[in-house]
């Protein structure tokens, strides 16, 4: 071991208050090296990361941005269990400088922690674009702890920041004074009197004193524990003097915002009263409940109009050159049974070719999506949209999500993690699988246009819009009677725009198509084999197969809706994914194209057609978006609700139009 | 250029008849830099355009034509200290001088769009009411620092610009307009002690004497009459919070986010319905309607 230096590995977490380009200093800190997972338990990703920098492996983990650590959401009870239960080697606490004030109350309440802490003061240009002029020196001298000025945007004082970990990593715990909030004598009597109520073997693994504190602030979770383990006489004291000093959380609150105001004025010099900032000058425009709804209206049109002028056209081109130039291969050149090459071609090359056609449409949206997130938009698109989506028990900020679902109802779902309340965002879940996707819209498109002629597009948006309506009454319903729990007041943060980094972008669509392929493509890919094969088997022919029996099976629902047992085995296989309604279609008719069209006129009726739009635009939801609502709720409970529900809705709705129609 | 010194004469005349106080031919001297005999020169020029009343043992008066000039003039070099600080970003200590050159431009049109541009700012960025295009002005009820007594509570109202280094001082001991202070102690040579929040501030003689305020009680009387919910603040004003009224499980949030007690609050964006957007601790929260219902605030403004 002698002279061979030791290579040694460290734990940093990076703490930060949502909006202080926390992901941005984690992303250039890690590059392509994270590891993207799921917190233990939780639907909150967990990013892990790794630098090297000599002998020294720094491991980084991104806690969720927090504003506080007391348990207001799973996002700071993660952040808060993993300082205290995993006791990271350094903690790195990125902060907006442009709203320090705000950022140093999570600092307040990292410093009561006493890990080894080090500041990363980000964004300090826009800081001073906004006539803030901040000594990052002097709130280091002030805080006693090393405080490094970083644009991470533009890539600088990262490699400082490297060092000061490093520096500061070596330094021996608790050789630091910390500067500790003074309570003042008043409130530290309150906590040191809930302190020795309790005893170490109940708070463990937190602090004593800590917990105490937090007791007293109301901290839901620590609440819970605390009263769960303690019993009797203790358990009974302990809630009467909690109860009694129940104003205690907004004292506590109100010193550390007075602790912040002191670092503060050594710190900062304030730009002159009554600014008006160039983020508020927009604001005026883009949060205005006309003139925002146009904006928002046009920035959907925009990402519409990219992606029926880009991703369409490319999503066609696909389709040819790998799909199709895929069965032609199989069926001309492969010589072998011809069961295998039916599985090749009609079950995994369409299976692989449905998951990888979708990719530009999805990366549009992605990409869309991310520019919106890193530009500070989505925050403004969700405040103009809040009333309307509260009166359904959504949240404002569930109109992006939804939108997405446009595109595809998986990206959808997973976008709804955006919404910090647990109830809007379960809502917005179980609604969004009916937002009409660019795969059902190119069913409706084509038999609309075989039927209606001229008035094609009205029948089109008609269902388009019909089936919105039904997304409106779900939720409407779903918040009355199914949802539980409170609903949940509108409180978020609306960051300082700034100009997007592309880098960022270009790394988040990249890692939520990874994410898309992986979830989502692995399932498309086992079910499209499964409905092969329930095409062929016992026969080898599909008109005699397992799944025409099915299709037959359910000929007595189909009949109500004027669909016969071929119709119906189209509509099961949009299990799959929703566009290959047309190719089972086209399979069970033996027609493409044109072909397929004259037949589907044999097929049905005016009116049947009409109920079939209907049937498939509510249909259960594809199996992709059914698992990724598996994979969000974390349950089997409401992806199995939506299927049900989705099911019964569809007939039914497709029934009553069956019924009425032919009358007329 | 003519008139650009006949209205840099009228502003100054302006200023000190606000006073209370007539302009002696000294102090115009001595605050437009200029000699005694020119000044008396000017005076009788401006006496015969009938803009002025001027009498050589008691000084100049303005007559109503004269005050009417005066608040135009006035007026604009306000609006165009805001522009420089609200939308060019230049610190409020260097803004005067350039204000001083850009009031005498007098194209109605700019002025105009200037105002619309700029919202609905009254005051100036050192606290001085503007004007409003018709040429009427809040009444100045501030009196200097320096005359309030120990243990009053004050408000700062507005600060004196004349000395931009005087300023940078001011607002490094974070003293601005609408600041609440404490007088701790009034010093024989003109310094003051005085406390803002729990923070101690001295202050030399020169720095007490540009600070131009008036007596809290007052304001606190308008206070007790403005205590009103958050939601029903408009936007431009600001307000401190008194209290969270609304359910247990948010205060935790709320308090996070910087809504305590004491806290200033700005309204940014209040449309009387769905959420509004408010300015708190240097960062634009959106609250939910329900939400701002039950946050109770007491007004800042003055209401007069």
């Amino acid at each position: 071991m002698l002279g061979k230096p030791e290579n040694k590995m460290i734990i940093v977490a990076l703490a930060g208050a949502p909006n202080t380009g926390k992901s941005t200093v984690f992303n250039l800190l890690t590059g392509l090296s994270q590891h993207v997972g799921n917190w233990p338990g939780k639907t909150i990703e967990q990013k892990t990361g790794s630098v090297h920098r000599g002998n020294l492996t720094m491991n980084i983990v991104d806690l969720p941005g927090t504003y506080s650590l007391t348990a207001n959401s799973a996002e700071e009870q993660i952040a808060r269990d993993y300082l205290v239960k995993e006791n990271p080697d350094l903690v790195v606490a990125v902060l907006n400088a442009a709203s320090l004030e705000r950022n140093l109350y999570l600092v307040a309440e990292l410093i009561e922690l006493s890990p080894r802490l080090v500041i990363a003061l980000n964004m300090m240009d826009v800081a001073q674009q906004q006539g803030m002029k901040i000594d990052a020196k002097a709130l280091g001298q002030e805080l006693n702890i090393p405080v490094i000025p970083i644009v991470a945007s533009k890539n600088q004082g990262l490699d400082e920041l490297l060092t000061a970990i490093e520096q500061e990593y070596h330094q021996p715990l608790g050789s630091r004074q910390l500067k500790h909030i003074e309570y003042g004598s008043e409130i530290q009597k309150v906590i040191d009197h809930v302190a020795q109520l309790l005893d170490d073997a109940m708070t463990a693994p937190y602090p004593k004193h800590w917990t105490a504190m937090k007791l007293l602030e109301g901290d839901a979770q620590i609440n819970k524990m605390i009263m769960g383990r303690a019993a009797g006489e203790q358990l009974s004291s302990l809630e009467a003097y909690l109860r009694e000093h129940e104003s205690a959380a907004v004292t506590i609150a109100t010193l550390r915002y007075a602790w912040v105001e002191k670092m503060m004025a050594a710190t900062q010099e304030k730009p002159p009263m009554g600014r008006v900032s160039l983020t508020e000058r927009i604001d005026r425009v883009a949060t205005h409940p006309v003139s925002g709804l146009f904006i928002l209206l046009l920035v959907l049109c925009l990402i519409f109009g990219l992606v029926y002028s880009i991703g369409i056209p490319l999503q066609k081109l696909l389709e040819l050159h790998l799909i199709e130039a895929g069965h032609n291969f199989v069926n001309a050149h492969l010589s072998a049974p011809a069961w295998v090459k039916g599985l090749l071609a009609n079950g995994i090359i369409s299976g692989v070719g449905t998951v990888l056609t979708f990719i530009p449409i999805l990366m549009l949206f992605f990409a869309a999506w991310a520019f919106m997130e890193d530009v500070g938009y989505t925050a403004r698109a969700a405040f103009v949209t809040d009333k309307f989506m509260h009166s359904l028990g959504l949240h404002g900020k569930s109109v992006l999500p939804l939108v997405l679902g446009f595109g595809c109802n998986v990206p959808a779902i997973l976008g709804t993690r955006i919404i910090d309340s647990p109830r809007s965002r379960l809502l917005t879940i179980l609604v969004a699988p009916l937002v009409p996707c660019t795969a059902r819209m190119a069913v409706i498109t084509l038999i609309a246009a075989a039927f209606f002629g001229s008035t094609a597009i009205f029948v089109a948006i008609g269902i388009v819009i019909f089936s919105l309506i039904m997304m409106i009454i779900t939720g409407l319903i779903l918040n009355r009677f199914v949802v539980g729990g409170e609903d949940s007041a509108l409180l978020m943060e609306l960051p300082l725009y700034h100009l997007p980094n592309p880098k960022i972008i270009g790394l988040v669509t990249w890692q939520n198509t990874v994410a898309f392929i992986k979830r989502a493509g692995t399932i498309i890919l086992a079910v499209s084999v499964v409905i092969w094969i329930l095409s062929y088997l016992p026969h080898g022919e599909i008109n005699t197969s397992f799944l025409a029996d099915i299709g037959k099976f359910l000929t007595p629902v189909g009949k109500l809706m004027g669909l016969n047992w071929q119709m119906m085995v189209a509509l099961l296989s949009s299990f799959i994914a929703k566009e290959n309604t047309l190719a089972t279609l086209g399979t069970l008719t033996g027609g493409q194209g044109a072909a397929l069209t004259a037949q589907l006129k044999v097929l049905l009726t005016p009116a049947a057609a009409l109920a079939f739009l209907v049937v498939q635009v509510l249909f259960i939801p594809c199996v992709a978006t059914v698992a990724a609502i598996h994979h969000e709720t974390k349950s089997w409970r409401w992806p199995l609700f939506t299927v049900a529900y989705q099911l019964l809705l569809s007939f039914a709705m497709a029934i009553i139009v069956f019924q009425i129609a032919r009358v007329l | 250029m003519d008139s650009e010194r006949t209205e840099e004469y009228l502003e100054a005349i302006y200023k000190e008849q606000s006073k209370g106080e007539s302009a002696s031919t000294s102090f115009l001297a001595r605050d437009l830099g200029v000699s005694q005999p020119a000044v008396t020169d000017m005076l009788k020029n401006l006496e015969s355009k009938g803009l002025i009343v001027y009498k050589s043992s008691q000084g100049a008066t303005l007559t109503d034509i004269g005050v009417e000039r005066a608040l135009g003039v006035i007026r604009q070099h306000r609006l165009w200290e805001r522009f420089l600080t609200d939308i060019l970003g230049m610190s409020w200590d260097k803004v005067h001088d350039v204000a001083c050159k850009l009031e005498h431009l007098d194209v109605p049109e700019v002025e105009e769009r200037l105002a619309v541009l700029l919202g609905d700012t009254d005051t100036c960025p050192h606290g001085h009411a503007i004007p409003d295009k018709n040429g009427n002005i809040k009444r100045d009820k501030t009196i200097p620092l320096t005359k309030f007594q120990p243990l009053q509570r004050v408000n700062i109202v507005a600060i004196d610009e004349g000395d931009s280094g005087l300023l940078r001082e001011i607002e490094k001991k974070g003293l601005k307009p609408q600041v609440i202070v404490t007088i701790k102690k009034k010093n024989e040579d003109g310094s003051m002690e005085i406390e803002a929040g729990n923070k101690k501030i001295s202050l030399k003689p020169q720095l007490a004497a540009i600070l131009l305020a008036e007596p809290v009680a007052a304001n606190k009387l308008i206070a007790a009459k403005t205590e009103t919910t958050l939601s029903k603040l408009d936007a431009g004003n600001t307000a401190i919070l008194k209290e969270y009224t609304g359910e247990r499980n948010l205060l935790g949030r709320c308090l996070s986010l910087g809504f305590t007690p004491g806290s200033v609050i700005k309204m940014l964006e209040n449309y009387n319905s769905g959420p509004v957007l408010v300015k708190v601790h240097d960062t634009a929260v959106a609250l939910g309607r329900d939400l701002a219902d039950h946050i109770t605030v007491t007004r800042t403004e003055n209401a007069c």
